[in-house]
């Protein structure tokens, strides 16, 4: 009964892209595509080391259908789109243990990372997020999931990420609905966390 | 009004939101089947909302139009008449036969079809006449197809073939437990996911199962698993976002705000779109524990159980909805169990074991 009526689903993006120029409220400035901010400029102006925060970091399994948990250091930066742009710098980085797989494929760069204060982030990724693929659902989820639940866990102010590409909208990737953020599915993080 | 059941239905922006004359409509009754069915046709694009109240059927629209009544009223035990109400309305008034509404939307030209369920006491006497009528309909999905070949076996088993072959293997056993099987696809073709869910709402289907393959780059992944929909977004929100939506709607500026910044009308037509299958949860889970019990003990391999995900095809379908991953293509063992004719019926029979539980009839 409930149905669908008439609604472009560009929408989105559409909604999205104006607000991107910074005016509006609800849409804090982007951060550059991949860059580890090299200070938070915008929060401290002074000289003294920045301070470190541990984070952590989701993989896919090589033991199975989760997540594997990495602990990596970023800068303490408390500006949720520079915090969940260092995130994903160290996502796309790629695992550092054994028990880790790569989330995305290789080459694949973060574009832009805003992040809302409905607690919506969106993270708009190079077109190699969609190569080599095996067009399992089981890798779509753990891809997917990798980025929502590691953005979710670290920065407080990200409840729920949209995925884009190349500057798009999806509907999917093939079988996950990712026309709208997605909340984290704490299902998928293994227990047990691998340490750097 | 008084709302007793609000059926969210056809939330959206019509751009016929500022016209200033009233949209025509033409509405058009069929008793012939076993509902009666009412087709409204618009001659522009327009939201409406489906409301029922007692003793009525409301669409309520965002515009003004104006109704043209066709052949008539068909005074049936289901349907008594219709009519307008204010600008923005036509009512449906329901008789004693009455049960529930259900709708779908067609494009080209823009039509609601509203189905209105029920008996009709005059007509009960020929009903066994028709047995085949009331034949449930089970919708079956063989996921992907034309160039969206899917997973990939070593061996160059395609996902998009075998999906095709199990389900139409599946079609068989379940029409012997006396129930009507659709096909989302039954050839080689592109069909997008919300066409997928489409057919099985537009058959009244009960059962909605699509099927697919798996694959992963961890060779060593084995196993079926069965899934239903993790929706995202509680009742409690969905439900502030349609009292927001509605609200927007009394706005004359709903139009403007959807080419401006906020998306309100996009998060709400997923939101709904989700919430149709929030009431078959309970159903598709449970339905989903049997199906995966069943193939673990046809298959004998690994039981990777019952999950949920929010794919995107069982969002929307407004019966139980279940999405099986068969297997891993991908893994080379699994593949050659799938080339084995012998495999594939264990597998189907597996599935139609447990369907078969919510096939049978008193």
């Amino acid at each position: 009964m409930t149905r669908r009526f008439f609604v472009p689903p560009a929408f989105l993006l559409v909604a999205l892209l104006p607000a991107c120029g910074g005016q509006n409220k609800t849409a804090p400035e982007p951060v550059p595509a991949a860059t580890q901010p090299q200070g938070s400029a915008s929060q401290s102006q002074d000289a003294a080391p920045l301070a470190k925060a541990s984070v952590t970091i989701y993989f896919p399994s090589t033991a199975g259908d989760t997540l594997a948990a990495e602990t990596r250091e970023i800068v303490d930066t408390k500006r949720p789109a520079d915090r969940g742009a260092q995130i994903l710098a160290a996502l796309l980085d790629g695992p550092r243990t054994e028990g880790a797989l790569p989330a995305v494929p290789p080459g694949t760069t973060l574009r832009q990372l805003w992040v809302r204060d409905d607690g919506n982030a969106y993270a708009d990724f190079s077109e190699e997020l969609l190569g080599g693929a095996t067009g399992g659902s089981a890798d779509e989820i753990l891809t997917v999931y990798a980025i929502v639940d590691s953005l979710t866990e670290n920065v407080p102010a990200i409840r729920r990420v949209g995925i884009l590409v190349g500057g798009r909208e999806r509907a999917t990737f093939g079988h996950l609905d990712l026309s709208r953020p997605l909340p984290p599915d704490l299902t998928l993080a293994a227990t047990a966390k691998a340490t750097e | 009004m008084k709302t007793l059941r609000p059926l969210v239905f056809a939330f959206a922006i019509g751009t016929a939101a500022f016209a200033a004359d009233p949209i025509p409509v033409k509405v058009s009754t069929d008793t012939s089947g076993a509902s009666t069915r009412v087709v409204l046709t618009f001659a522009k694009k327009v939201a409406c909302a489906v409301v029922e109240d007692a003793g009525h059927v409301k669409i309520v629209c965002d515009a003004a139009i104006a109704p043209d009544p066709g052949s008539g009223t068909p005074d049936d035990a289901i349907l008594k008449s219709f009519g307008p109400e204010g600008d923005r309305t036509i009512v449906l008034s329901t008789g004693r036969g009455y049960r529930r509404v259900d709708t779908f939307e067609l494009k080209n030209p823009t039509r609601l079809v509203v189905d209105l369920q029920g008996t009709r006491t005059a007509k009960a006497a020929p009903a066994p006449a028709a047995p085949q009528k009331s034949l449930p309909v089970i919708v079956l999905d063989p996921g992907h197809g034309g160039v969206e070949v899917g997973a990939l076996g070593p061996a160059g088993l395609q996902e998009k073939d075998l999906t095709l072959d199990l389900a139409r293997r599946l079609k068989v056993l379940l029409e012997r437990q006396g129930v009507t099987v659709v096909l989302t696809r039954d050839e080689d073709r592109v069909l997008p996911l919300d066409d997928r869910t489409a057919i099985a709402n537009h058959n009244r289907a009960i059962l909605f199962i699509s099927i697919h393959l798996n694959a992963s780059k961890r060779k060593s992944a084995i196993g079926a698993e069965t899934y239903f929909l993790a929706t995202a977004a509680t009742d409690a929100e969905a439900r502030t976002l349609a009292g927001l939506e509605n609200k927007a709607y009394e706005s004359p500026d709903t139009a403007a705000a959807a080419s401006s910044t906020t998306p309100p009308d996009h998060g709400l037509e997923l939101i709904l779109w989700d919430l149709a299958q929030n009431s078959f949860l309970v159903e598709s889970s449970k339905l989903a524990e049997a199906i995966q019990a069943e193939l673990n003990t046809a298959t004998g391999v690994r039981d990777r159980g019952v999950r949920q995900a929010p794919f995107r095809v069982l969002m929307g379908a407004t019966m139980p909805a279940l999405l099986i991953e068969a297997g891993f293509i991908s893994n080379p063992e699994e593949e050659a169990r799938f080339k084995d004719d012998a495999y594939k019926d264990k597998v189907a029979e597996a599935i139609a074991r447990a369907v078969a539980s919510i096939t049978a009839r008193p």
